[in-house]
């Protein structure tokens, strides 16, 4: 069996944990600007039809009396890996799919712990105990059906999928709570008159393979209850990256440097503690007008170092014509390898980079003892104009 | 232009001069060669603006003229031509018609008044070098290149030195690095060089000496010189003039001194095998191997987490502490492969410092190999 677990209203809860005051009141987190989104509201603020990624204007529109407080990443990212911590001593495949979310597979430890509802009980008693949070579980014999579970009854739930009731679930499951299934596919799929997960398996396999092409291998197996994808506990980091958006639209080449800077530190520390190092960077600007572009670059070796990060950003910047404000910036650093891979020493030149990178890993130990905000570059802690 | 000319001597100068046409310059017409017919004899010409070549080869003339045509184009022709001799012909306005009775070609060349004017240099204090000891010199040098994009002269350029040990004895130096690993090479030259012969902080850009390397023979002596910014090499019928870089070329005298460095001897053709098979599992993302030198040992593994693992010992004479450094063994096979000696020497000391390799019985090639950090 395989549980997903689901933490509930994570970012609201985690400021409701920390601030009694907010207890039972609708709580609303994310930005205070004009144009800042709801990143996760409470129940409380749920009810009155707040959901996450709304506009804030439009969240306090329906819930004027909801208290916005400000997204504080770091303090979620430590609740988080204290989740995982606990996850991890009810089995070592545990799949951290996102801050809040994972699967376990649980398949080899029942002797040992009990019967999976044991298990997920006690799950959802050591993260209360521990920490003070519920969340929901889904336990069920495959993956896709262990995440739809967890989802089923919320918060503080827990839904099982035993295996002799896996074909009825399938059967009656409606098909856009499958995951993977976006709005696009859903009107094909309606089309084809499938509503329900068990839908397709009356269609035959050519005519779904014509309107969806491969996405119509995975339904099919999904539909017979077939999900071959395994909890998989190491999941290969692919790129790292940060990204804002800006207060207020602007095409200051030097108000953008900062924000490459700030970007660059963020994602030189996430390589550092990664152990890993970038061989490419990419740009990312949104413009005024929602258009996106993206500029990349091979970086000249492979760093984890800030000060060559935002050396090679501001280069793809100053190489990038500008032709309305720029709304969003961002980079994002891939093509990692293993800091443990030998990385070739100058003989002559380049002991300015080695410098850096002794000056980052010191600012990281400070960050790390002391908080973020502890210690910045200097044109980072300037006010902004 | 009319004239006759042996295929073994055009063939042999074309082929030369087609590293120095066929590079990019900002001139289009500099992927052409000057061919001009005068008296008894060709001159052919070429030039990438900062290499220049021109050569002088017996012809018979019938007509004289001057043309500039396709290198590759004209050597491609005559490289194949089924004759032992080859009338070329300047027909009309910039055609060139090569060929006999049975073959011919008809190519169009460009405006010969567009070509670039090779320097010439005069007054120049040659001085004269065994041309075997320098093509190998050259070779040793050119090995370590510089990326497409490089644009820092001490990396584009061998530097060339003078110094005098001496009354009657000078060293010729050149050195040449990447920034992560430096040849240098010695020719002990009878005789003392002043300054006006050879100049302080030479800075020979690479290409042009690779292409040096081409025209230089087995056998003989060659003429060096250095005037208005130029290295000139003159054989008899032939002379390269390249311009010099400018540039600060780095203090490098400290590199090679072996100081108080680990010493350690190999047999360089079974060192130089056991790195061909080390490097089989290195790939772009992975190129360390780890040489841990221990216990009269040297264990040289890989470790590609891509590929997969490899490990090989080898006995050495050395009972100092265990040092573990990573290189790149690539490094040290370009070296080997220019020392001209059974045995080498390794002189290494941690994984911070540089490695030096040196043949035991040739002591004028050093190669100096930064580690790389693990």
């Amino acid at each position: 069996m395989i549980i997903h677990m689901d933490m509930d209203a994570f970012y609201a809860a985690v400021e409701q944990l920390d601030q009694p005051a907010l207890r039972g009141k609708p709580v609303i987190v994310g930005g205070r600007s004009k144009r800042a989104v709801v990143s996760t509201a409470s129940y409380e603020a749920r009810k009155y039809g707040v959901r996450s990624a709304m506009p804030m204007f439009q969240a306090l529109a329906l819930c004027p009396q909801a208290i916005v407080v400000p997204v504080r990443m770091e303090r979620y990212q430590m609740v988080s890996a204290e989740v995982m911590t606990i996850l991890a001593e009810f089995s070592p495949l545990v799949e951290q799919v996102g801050i809040d979310e994972a699967f376990v597979d649980i398949r080899g430890t029942q002797t040992l712990l009990g019967d999976p509802r044991t298990i997920a009980l006690a799950i959802k008693t050591r993260i209360r105990a521990a920490i003070g949070l519920t969340c929901s579980i889904g336990l069920a014999p495959l993956k896709f059906l262990a995440k739809i579970a967890s989802d089923m009854q919320k918060p503080d739930g827990l839904t099982i999928i035993s295996p002799d009731q896996t074909a009825a679930f399938i059967n009656e499951l409606a098909i856009e709570k499958v995951p993977g299934v976006g709005p696009a596919t859903l009107v094909q799929l309606k089309s084809m008159g499938i509503r329900r997960l068990g839908d397709v398996a009356r269609v035959p396999e050519k005519q779904l393979q014509a309107k969806l092409g491969k996405a119509a291998l995975r339904l099919t197996a999904l539909a017979r209850g077939l999900d071959d994808s395994e909890v998989m506990p190491f999941r290969p980091v692919k790129s790292m990256g940060a990204e804002n958006t800006l207060g207020e639209n602007t095409s200051d080449l030097n108000l953008l440097k900062k924000h490459l800077l700030m970007h660059a530190e963020r994602v030189g520390r996430e390589l550092r503690s990664g152990r890993a190092k970038a061989r490419s960077l990419q740009l990312k600007i949104k413009f005024a007008d929602f258009k996106q572009i993206t500029r990349s670059t091979m970086l000249e070796k492979p760093t984890q170092s800030s000060e060559s990060l935002y050396a090679a950003a501001v280069q793809l910047l100053l190489q990038t014509r500008l032709p309305k404000p720029v709304r969003l910036i961002g980079i994002s650093a891939s093509n990692l390898v293993s800091s443990a891979t030998p990385v070739q020493q100058d003989l002559i030149q380049g002991e300015a980079e080695q410098k850096w990178e002794k000056l980052d890993h010191t600012l990281d130990s400070i960050a790390e003892r002391f908080g973020n905000h502890m210690i910045a570059k200097a044109t980072l802690t300037e006010k902004e104009k | 232009m009319k004239f006759t000319i042996r295929k073994t001597d055009i063939v042999d100068v074309l082929s030369k001069i087609q590293g120095i046409t066929n590079r990019k310059s900002n001139l289009t017409i500099t992927e052409n060669v000057l061919i001009t017919s005068t008296d008894s004899k060709i001159s052919v010409a070429a030039t990438d603006l900062e290499t220049g070549f021109i050569g002088f080869y017996p012809a018979e003339i019938e007509i004289e003229g001057i043309i500039a045509i396709n290198s590759r184009k004209i050597f491609e022709i005559v490289k194949n031509f089924p004759k032992d001799e080859i009338i070329i012909n300047e027909v009309e306005n910039h055609w060139l018609k090569i060929g006999n009775e049975k073959v011919e070609y008809n190519i169009v060349g460009s405006n010969p008044d567009d070509f670039p004017e090779i320097p010439l240099v005069d007054d120049v204090n040659f001085f004269e070098i065994n041309s075997f000891d320098f093509k190998k010199m050259i070779e040793k040098t050119v090995m370590i290149s510089a990326a497409s994009d490089e644009k820092r002269a001490h990396i584009l350029g061998t530097h060339l030195q003078c110094i005098t040990t001496d009354e009657d004895e000078s060293i010729i130096r050149m050195v040449s690095t990447d920034g992560k690993r430096l040849s240098k090479v010695d020719y002990i030259f009878s005789g003392k060089l002043s300054t006006t012969e050879l100049p302080e902080n030479i800075i020979i850009p690479k290409k042009g000496l690779n292409e040096v390397g081409k025209f230089l023979d087995t056998d003989g002596i060659v003429r060096i010189g250095i005037k208005n910014n130029h290295f000139i090499v003159k054989k008899e019928n032939e002379t390269i003039i390249i311009s010099l870089l400018e540039g600060e070329f780095p203090k490098y005298d400290g590199l090679l001194e072996i100081g108080e460095k680990n010493k350690v001897e190999v047999v360089k053709q079974d060192f130089r095998m056991m790195l061909k098979r080390m490097s089989i599992l290195t790939s772009d993302d992975y190129k360390g191997v780890y040489f841990k030198f221990a216990n009269n040992n040297l264990t040289i593994s890989t470790a590609n987490p891509e590929i997969g693992e490899s490990k090989e010992d080898m006995p050495i004479d050395y009972s100092h502490g265990e040092e573990e450094i990573a290189f790149n063994p690539y490094f040290f096979i370009d070296s080997l492969n220019f020392i001209d000696s059974d045995t080498v020497f390794l002189f290494f000391k941690n994984k911070e410092n540089p490695c030096l390799v040196l043949g035991k019985d040739d002591k004028t090639f050093l190669s100096i190999i930064m580690p790389m950090k693990i």
